[in-house]
């Protein structure tokens, strides 16, 4: 799975700009076969058997007690999933790309290996090595394929997000150094009982690096913005993928090793998370970019992600990794629909595509979708993501939780608004020409869409398999 | 005493005679010139890898060939082979100058192998200061305005200066001790402990190595010497003379290694500021250059925290490190020569639309900065975290950071090195390349790739020849 992009890489490396049609078809085989293995772990793992599986471990640097060590469980194993279907269908979003095809390919597939290995990896060092490959090719894809201030955008986004390696560099290795073991293997550094103060410590430290990635409140601000100079399928992968790296880590990383520090630091979590949710809510019912609506409703919907993780109960946590898929996919969607949209017509204001849906009724169809599974419509998957995330929230948190479901109720409405101003109003003669998707660029919003009925219909296989690991995690806290 | 465990420096001093001969020519042949200079150092890298293994004692026991010197006088050849393949037009030197500018090369690089495996005081300072005096000739070669003779004289001055107090600390090492032989002070250093004349002249002796590696306060050269110098010339100071004082900054401070807080308090110190400023003050250069002057500063700082560690892994990490820097600031340097060919001084701004104008340089570039600036996969990035990881198994907490800190202000202005490299466009005309200059490309961006991924051999090496010196 790793390796796929990364001989996609060397492939393209060696190919002419000229022929893009190859360079295409390479980039969508690499995507392919990712996407197919991921769907082999997924479905292959094995639910009785538990824990991890899957495993590659190599020694890398002695001197250090660094290994290669990579596996999968179930906490994982729906994120690589999730992965494989963002990077397969965003490859044949980009297909109409022109503009330095080579480069973009290699720079996305850099951008995916990156987040496969974050997933996989139970090595600390490893982990943040891919932490950072997944993160550093964001600023050159926005800065060249981007739209609307991309320059600011790629500088703050990449600032911001090195700003958070700043912090969590000193948490690991604390960890490791206090462990007295010279491991970066996380399951043993899982067994070592640190003293509280040193959990605290790591554990704030780890929390706000990768909480920028989360975009958890108030660290959020790079990510609108980031999202809308972003070219269409970066969005995707961005929003849909790149910042679950963070909440991911925050479960892996800070919880999995400082459980002290997380009973400490739980309550502060969950403020954070309800801040961000009301405060992602009300900022994007104020947009006029749809774009914007949608970078806005990410911080919203990570916050329900933060809030899961800092209830710390096998419902919170199962529904916050649920979320993270669920809300990964419909992102992706949004950002794959409204792209579409943007590049026939150049504009993503509301109020000028007025009436959208009689122009492209298949293209709306899709955006109005994942406004849908946005508000959390029953039958797709965020729906029980959500309710589960919201039931175990209002249990440990009672206000802070209602106060959530109360600024989904009203983003619910809102987001219904936006559908009916952008898609059903008098039409903008200006744009009648434009013909709607065909059956190939469809392809990709399809098995969004597939994926998202999937599981909303049958969420026990996924949550049947997240809870395998769930369980345990919360006996070892 | 075997000759032949003096070889290197043996055959540096050969081609240093050869190169001599070819300065008395009174009509300058520079292309047959360089082709010799460059054969001769690309046999004298195959000398330097043969001999890597040796080990032994020579000249009173004042001078010790083991792991530790083989490998920097291996870094130092590949250094001084570099340098010559980016030197075949040399248009900041006056042509006659040429076969000069090689010798002196040359004879620098004699200095800093002599330098490296030096373990006794005075032969130290000799060694030290046969490199320094080379470089003094070297730094104002650069023809045109005064901005080179300016930057002679600084170079000049500094170098006096710091030299002074580095004789000084020896003196005042040799007089609490009664020896300048390494060994025995390390066996006297014990009894120092309760009295600071030992720390005091050891923070003074390696004043001369911080001078060279510019840590604050013995930076303030840098700036001005990177812009005022020829390319070539600076290319040397910035890569393999760097190397050759981390070298020496290690085997003085095991020294002080008794001395434990005190002394490591003074290199956090220095540690810090060095990274701060460097960093802070490269944010606003437009001069390429003096960034990259700025930029080293920061870097010796981030060396320096594994050499404060004063432990088996950190001082390997150091050595790791400075390998790194010679082979990725060489990079960044290389395009540099390269996109001024005609040997001007390069502003950030200048580098645009060098995406169109040779799209292998700008790959080279890329790699090189996000090398400098601790990006992964690159061996930038795998010898930050070795550095920051063997700080925190001592402990140092705070330092590391400040080091994680400045990591992300440095990223700021090495970005805007890509963007402009990358996303400015401009209607220039490409830049040819010749078949060896590609292939150095090629090797350059596969050595900063794969050791970034691979760092275990190296690290290996690193960890043997660290405990022939503790």
């Amino acid at each position: 799975m790793l390796l796929s992009p990364v001989v996609g890489i060397a492939i393209l490396l060696c190919l002419k700009e000229e022929q893009r049609f190859l360079i295409r078809a390479v980039a969508l085989v690499a995507a392919g076969i990712s996407f197919a293995l991921s769907i082999y772990t997924f479905a292959g793992y094995d639910k009785e058997l538990g824990g991890i599986q899957f495993v590659e471990k190599y020694d890398w640097v002695q001197a250090f007690g660094i290994s290669y060590f990579v596996g999968v469980e179930g906490m994982n194993a729906p994120l690589l999933l999730l992965t494989g279907i963002v990077i397969f269908t965003g490859v044949l979003t980009m297909w109409e790309l022109q503009h330095r095809v080579k480069e973009y390919f290699i720079f996305q597939l850099a951008l995916v290996t990156g987040v496969f290995g974050v997933f996989m990896s139970y090595d600390l060092f490893f982990f943040f090595l891919f932490y950072e490959i997944a993160v550093v090719p964001m600023y050159v894809l926005i800065l060249v394929w981007g739209s609307t201030r991309r320059i600011y955008a790629a500088m703050k986004l990449t600032l911001y997000l090195m700003a958070g390696s700043g912090l969590i560099i000193p948490g690991i290795l604390l960890l490791y150094s206090s462990s007295g073991l010279f491991t970066f293997d996380m399951l043993k550094l899982h067994g070592v009982p640190f003293s509280p103060w040193i959990q605290n410590i790591a554990f704030v430290l780890l929390f706000l690096g990768f909480g920028v990635l989360a975009a958890v409140w108030p660290f959020h601000t790079w990510s609108p913005v980031g999202h809308v100079a972003a070219p269409t399928a970066v969005s995707m992968l961005h929003a849909g993928v790149l910042m679950k790296l963070g909440s991911f880590a925050i479960l892996r990383v800070a919880m999995y090793l400082c459980p002290l520090g997380f009973q400490y630091w739980a309550q502060f979590m969950a403020l954070l998370a309800a801040i961000g949710i009301v405060y992602g809510v009300f900022v994007g019912l104020a947009q006029t970019d749809l774009k914007y609506v949608i970078g806005y409703s990410s911080v919203s919907h990570m916050g329900i992600v933060s809030l899961g993780l800092a209830t710390g109960t096998v419902d919170g946590l199962n529904g916050a990794v649920f979320q993270m898929f669920a809300h990964g996919v419909m992102t992706a969607l949004f950002f794959s629909a409204v792209g579409f949209i943007y590049d026939r017509t150049h504009t993503r204001e509301i109020h000028e595509l007025g009436g959208f849906s009689r122009i492209m009724p298949v293209a709306s169809a899709f955006f109005i979708t994942a406004a849908l599974c946005g508000a959390g419509v029953p039958g797709m998957a965020s729906f029980w993501a959500e309710l589960l995330v919201l039931v175990a929230a209002v249990k440990v948190f009672p206000l802070r939780g209602l106060l959530a479901i109360a600024a989904l109720v009203v983003g619910a409405l809102f987001a219904l608004r936006v559908v009916q101003t952008t898609f059903y109003n008098e039409p903008n003669p200006k744009f009648a020409h434009f013909e709607d998707v065909s059956p190939f660029l469809g392809l990709p919003r399809m098995i969004l869409i597939g994926f998202l009925v999937f599981f909303g219909i049958f969420p026990q296989y996924m949550l049947g398999l997240i809870k395998t690991s769930i369980v345990p995690f919360i006996q070892g806290l | 005493m075997s000759v032949l465990q003096f070889g290197v420096e043996l055959y540096y001093l050969v081609m240093a005679l050869v190169l001599f001969f070819l300065t008395l020519r009174r009509e300058p042949k520079a292309a047959a010139d360089h082709r010799l200079a460059f054969t001769l150092s690309a046999l004298g890298l195959v000398v330097a890898l043969l001999c890597l293994t040796q080990q032994g004692e020579l000249f009173f026991r004042s001078y010790r060939v083991d792991l530790f010197s083989q490998i920097f006088k291996l870094a130092l050849a590949l250094g001084l082979f570099l340098v010559l393949a980016i030197s075949r037009s040399l248009p900041s030197i006056a042509e006659r100058n040429h076969a000069e500018f090689y010798l002196f090369l040359t004879t620098c690089t004699i200095g800093m192998m002599m330098l490296v495996s030096s373990v006794e005081l005075l032969t130290i300072y000799v060694s030290l200061e046969l490199s320094s005096y080379s470089l003094y000739i070297l730094v104002p070669l650069r023809r045109g305005d005064d901005i080179d003779v300016e930057a002679g004289i600084k170079y000049l001055f500094f170098g006096a200066v710091s030299s002074c107090f580095m004789l000084f600390g020896l003196s005042y090492i040799f007089g609490a001790t009664h020896s300048t032989y390494l060994t025995d002070i390390l066996a006297r250093m014990p009894e120092l402990v309760a009295s600071p004349i030992g720390v005091v002249g050891l923070i003074l002796a390696m004043a001369g190595f911080f001078f060279k590696l510019s840590i604050f306060p013995f930076h303030f050269w840098a700036p001005d010497v990177y812009q005022g110098g020829a390319h070539q010339v600076v290319t040397f100071i910035a890569t393999a003379s760097k190397a050759a004082a981390v070298a020496l900054l290690i085997r003085l401070a095991v020294l002080g290694a008794q001395y434990g807080y005190h002394f490591t308090q003074i290199l956090v110190f220095l540690s810090i500021i060095s990274m701060t400023l460097g960093n802070l003050v490269a944010i606003i250069q437009k001069d390429f250059k003096r960034m990259l002057a700025y930029s080293s500063i920061a870097h010796a700082g981030y060396v320096l925290i594994g050499v404060l560690t004063l432990q088996e892994t950190g001082l390997a990490s150091s050595i790791y490190y400075a390998l790194a820097y010679l082979v990725m600031n060489f990079t960044v340097f290389m395009v540099l020569t390269q996109v001024a060919q005609d040997g001007r001084d390069l502003k950030i701004a200048e580098l645009a639309g060098l995406y169109h104008r040779s799209p292998l340089l700008s790959m080279s570039l890329i790699l090189g900065i996000f090398a400098l600036a601790g990006v992964p996969p690159s061996i930038g990035f795998t010898g930050k975290l070795f550095l920051f990881t063997s700080a925190m198994n001592q402990g140092y907490f705070w330092l590391v950071l400040i080091g994680a800190v400045n990591g992300t202000l440095s990223l700021y202005f090495y970005l805007r090195v890509v963007y402009a490299a990358y996303f400015v466009e401009a209607k220039l005309p490409p830049i040819q390349l010749s078949p060896p200059m590609r292939a150095l490309n090629y090797a350059l961006c596969a050595t900063i790739l794969y050791f970034g991924v691979a760092p275990n051999s190296i690290m290996e090496l690193a960890r043997a020849a660290v405990r022939a010196v503790l």
